[in-house]
């Protein structure tokens, strides 16, 4: 009271709003005491002793290899973080399963490089089969200007007729392995044949002569070269 | 001593070695300690819970988590700090579990089952109950950190530097929080207490 006689009214107040609801703590004290007074204080020590002391006796059996066994889904349940990765490792281990058991694109692959074996060799055969109708074409377009022009000599010039033939010993010698991986025997044979008749042609590198002109159309026509080359191109272009 | 814990004091060097003790599985140790600063926690539990049974679970509860951790108490800190910090978070879990049971009790229970919440008023003790009441709750209403400043100044009667302690903040902070805490509650108990805010 003596500290509230040089106050303001206002202040006096203030100090008495306070004062008055900081009393109100002491009712709530008052509850606490006769919350506390109904509790045995003297028993409580050597109840909580007890259930700490069991506790731990139950934490050191189960270490002791007393496992406290649970079925598994309980315990997973206990451990949410558990059944989480659990449940994760299941489903991630499931997707790996099918995604290399099942044919087709590997997962993470790019689509448009993947192919099948038995679609490989299919176009490798295709691609065989192609090469050796483009050589033959070929080759029989330098047969055809060289033995094009009877008497009169070949159309093409000795250099043009060494550059053709050399691309095309260049070609055969790529063709050679494909034709004999896919068994194409005629095809290898006449081939062959005109293989050597390119050989001999690249060395003759000047004009040539009527005689040894004579000589190689002899050569090619009763070896029957261009018709061959007909036939073998038909037969490679249908696929037989 | 506090009026609500008449339980005597024991000195920084006897509480370590009891706790050495607890730590190598002492029982009686684990007692004494225990029998030291009960009715500490308890008062501390049931200002947050405002139920006996609630704070006696608050109290054994925290006295089974110092068993399990008493080896990690610093010493050198204050002890009485530490435990009465343990006791908060166990009485605040305690609070919230209850609080979430209730809401869910109310919303699934008729009105017809529910219990009367108070007899019939006796003339007189209505206006100090509704006080009483209103007190509760504006307290309960308070921001956390200044509720239990103002629990652990009023109804444990510690020192602020004891509330420092426990609440890990500066001395200079539990008296702050502890102003803002009276402010608030004179603003809201104003019309009640029938002053002027």
């Amino acid at each position: 009271m003596d500290e509230m006689r040089g106050m303001t009214p206002a202040d006096r107040a203030e100090a008495e709003a306070v004062e008055r609801l900081l009393g109100e703590t002491a009712a709530v004290r008052d509850e606490i005491r006769r919350a506390a007074e109904a509790v045995d204080w003297q028993a409580l020590p050597a109840l909580i002793a007890d259930r700490a002391l069991a506790a731990e006796d139950g934490a050191a059996g189960r270490k002791a290899g007393a496992p406290v066994r649970l079925p598994w889904p309980a315990a997973l349940r206990m451990r949410p973080a558990l059944a989480g990765l659990a449940a994760g490792l299941i489903v991630g281990a499931a997707a790996m399963y099918l995604a290399l058991k099942a044919p087709g694109p590997r997962p993470g692959r790019n689509e448009a490089y993947y192919a099948s074996g038995e679609f490989l060799d299919r176009a490798e055969l295709e691609m065989a089969r192609r090469g050796a109708v483009d050589y033959l074409e070929k080759s029989q377009y330098v047969l055809l200007d060289v033995f094009g022009s009877d008497e009169a000599g070949p159309v093409a010039p000795a250099s043009v007729r060494m550059s053709q033939a050399r691309d095309l010993l260049q070609k055969k010698k790529y063709l050679n392995g494909q034709l004999e991986r896919f068994q194409m025997a005629k095809a290898k044979a006449l081939c062959d044949q005109i293989e050597m008749l390119f050989l001999e042609l690249s060395q003759i590198d000047d004009e040539l002569p009527a005689a040894e002109l004579g000589r190689i159309r002899g050569f090619v026509e009763e070896r029957q070269l261009l018709l061959k080359i007909n036939l073998v191109k038909k037969e490679l272009e249908s696929g037989v | 001593m506090s009026e609500l814990s008449p339980e005597p004091q024991a000195g920084a060097a006897a509480i370590e070695a009891l706790l050495e003790k607890v730590q190598a599985g002492d029982r009686e140790a684990f007692m004494t300690i225990t029998r030291l600063y009960q009715r500490k926690v308890f008062v501390l539990a049931y200002s947050i819970l405002r139920d006996r049974e609630d704070a006696l679970d608050a109290v054994q509860e925290t006295f089974l988590r110092l068993y399990q951790k008493a080896g990690l108490y610093r010493p050198g800190n204050s002890f009485q700090g530490w435990l009465l910090q343990m006791a908060k978070n166990i009485s605040i879990d305690h609070y919230r579990r209850n609080r979430k049971k209730k809401q869910e009790w109310e919303t699934t229970t008729p009105v017809e089952e529910m219990p009367l919440a108070a007899g019939p008023a006796r003339e007189g003790d209505s206006a100090a109950a509704d006080l009483r009441q209103a007190f509760a709750r504006s307290v309960e209403s308070l921001a956390e950190r200044q509720k239990m400043v103002f629990i652990m100044r009023h109804y444990n009667e510690l020192q602020f530097n004891e509330i420092s302690e426990a609440m890990k903040i500066s001395i200079g902070t539990a008296k702050s929080l502890h102003f803002k805490a009276v402010q608030n509650l004179r603003k809201r108990l104003a019309p009640v207490l029938g002053i002027g805010s």
